[in-house]
């Protein structure tokens, strides 16, 4: 252990929050630029003849996106570090380029997405290209400075043996693997499908039905982050937020032991209980959906008698 | 010839060993791609690579700090270090992606594969929402996903430790950098092999596509990976 007790902990605590953020923000700007699984759905809607004012970028799968700009900012940090620049601004700096970078991907990827969809009569809207891709760019700026900010932390405080980029590299994949498993859901499962009946999956033969009518007028990106940022993107942070902390809270506590594993498993347990909790609650909420056969034979057999 | 000598032998073969834990780990985890995500498949919604990449290299920045600093710990400990790190991941992964799929979409969890769920004993068949392949992730799906992403961790952890033990001598200050990057690469490797066995969804151990599989994966698994470690040796040639 580098750091004593107190100061392991602290840090610990820094480095689970920056992940709470940088979880959330990333989930929110995979929806504002709508990437990752559920925009298969607001490109097939063009083909189904339902046209959109929604962005519809896609760089690539998620955790490879959020990689390239996350590494992206930790080289540029690590340059700027070189250089005997500030930790703060170096990191600052860092993470605005990567994340300008990430915007030329953006628009690039919008317009390039778009212009295939030219038989379909997809219009490119240039106001949503305006006003949406400055998002996105927001949105990446504070998921790389919190990354690369884990990643500076990890490498300068807490001695890991991998560089700040190849740190970034990782938490990058991990946080669009996270993204991409639990915030998109809500944007996908719900967001894009209000218009099916709550309370059940979504029927396949929804598929390429999505809302485009909004609260007030037709339905953008902004709306689209408005409606996540109140659970899929928190949610996220909690996912992302509680993997930073419980992967090294034990052995901060308990030192590089046995002890430290088994409190990692009992960690383990604990979450596999609380889905069972949460499997419950929703069986009781929601469903059965389909009436028991055998019970209505026992049934139908009772009357009879 | 280097390649020859029965050290260099055994570490190939423990990085194929490994290589093929990883690519075992990935059909335990309840994939569901971009279906679940939609809530139209039991499992997580998002794909194998993201998955397996995403919790095997929380297991690789946490084995790598065990070795780092515990001189002592010997192989098996480097290991369950890694298999800590990316078993947390996923459950941390699978859980807040249950919250949504109860609270923010709504769904009851079901496996459309099995009508009764292994552990649980609850009826899985009548849950399952009208035009669905299932969805949410019921409690088989969660243990072995966590099983999954442990074996995967663990493997993650074994590579590692072989290729520090391997470059350490040669280059002392990079060798951690070229080692990480080593195994994650193998991470990828063993992370697409499952998806074309797989055809992109998999509930998890209790799916029939589990045994199906799993034995042509896991040769095809070996064959790659003992090559990755050929090269992992051969790239050493020129370190000194």
């Amino acid at each position: 252990m580098v750091l004593d007790l107190t100061m392991s902990m602290a840090v610990l605590a820094l480095l689970g929050a920056l992940a709470t953020i940088a979880g959330c923000l990333e989930d929110l700007e995979s929806d504002v630029g709508s990437q990752s699984n559920p925009n298969s759905q607001v490109q097939l809607a063009p083909q189904m003849g339902f046209l959109h004012r929604i962005f519809n970028k896609a760089i690539s799968g998620e955790p490879i996106s959020n990689g390239m700009s996350a590494v992206t900012g930790g080289v540029v940090t690590t340059v700027l570090l070189n250089a005997k620049f500030y930790p703060l601004t170096a990191i600052v700096i860092g993470a605005f380029i990567a994340a300008v970078i990430y915007g030329i991907f953006a628009t690039t990827s919008y317009a390039g997405r778009v212009a295939s969809q030219t038989r379909f009569k997809q219009p490119l809207y240039m106001d949503i290209m305006r006003y949406t891709t400055p998002s996105i760019i927001a949105h990446n700026f504070i998921v790389c400075f919190c990354l690369v900010s884990i990643a500076y932390i990890q490498y300068a405080v807490l001695g890991y043996p991998f560089t700040i980029p190849f740190l970034a590299l990782i938490w990058g994949i991990s946080v669009g693997a996270i993204g991409s498993s639990v915030g998109d859901v809500h944007y996908g499962g719900e967001r894009e499908f209000q218009n099916r009946e709550f309370g059940c999956g979504l029927n396949t033969a929804l598929s390429g039905r999505i809302v485009r009518r909004a609260e007030s007028g037709l339905r953008n990106s902004i709306d689209n982050v408005w409606f996540c940022a109140k659970f899929g993107g928190p949610a996220t942070g909690i996912g992302l937020g509680l993997t930073v902390f419980f992967s090294s809270w034990p052995t901060t506590i308990w030192g590089y032991t046995w002890k430290a594993m088994i409190v990692g498993v009992i960690i383990l347990a604990v979450m596999t209980i609380m889905n069972r909790l949460v499997e419950i609650n929703v069986k009781n909420a929601y469903g059965p959906y389909k009436e028991d056969k055998e019970e209505k034979e026992a049934v139908s057999v009772a009357h009879t008698h | 010839m280097v390649l020859l000598d029965p050290t260099t032998i055994i570490d190939i073969l423990l990085i194929g060993l490994s290589g093929t834990l990883i690519c075992l780990a990935v059909h335990f985890i309840p994939v569901g791609g971009a279906p679940a995500a939609m809530a139209q498949a039991t499992g997580i919604g998002t794909g194998t690579v993201e998955l397996a990449a995403g919790s095997g290299l929380v297991g690789l920045i946490t084995s790598s700090y065990m070795y780092a600093y515990e001189p002592s710990a010997d192989v098996y400990l480097v290991m369950a270090a890694g298999a800590m790190g990316a078993a947390i991941m996923l459950a941390s992964t699978m859980l807040a992606g249950g919250l949504i799929y109860a609270y923010g979409v709504a769904v009851p969890f079901a496996s459309a594969q099995v009508k009764k769920d292994p552990i649980t004993g609850e009826r899985q068949d009548i849950y399952v929402s009208k035009g669905t392949q299932g969805q949410g992730i019921p409690t088989i799906c969660f243990v072995s996903g966590v099983v999954g992403a442990a074996l995967g961790g663990a493997g993650g952890g074994l590579i590692y430790f072989v290729l520090m033990g391997y470059y350490t001598p040669l280059i002392t200050t990079h060798a951690a950098a070229v080692a990480g990057v080593f195994t994650m690469g193998v991470f990828y490797v063993n992370s697409v092999i499952p998806s074309y066995g797989v055809g992109g969804t998999i509930e998890g151990v209790h799916d029939p596509k589990f045994k199906r599989v799993v034995p042509k994966d896991v040769f095809t698994s070996a064959i790659v990976s003992m090559l990755c470690g050929i090269i992992a040796i051969m790239i050493a040639g020129g370190m000194t």
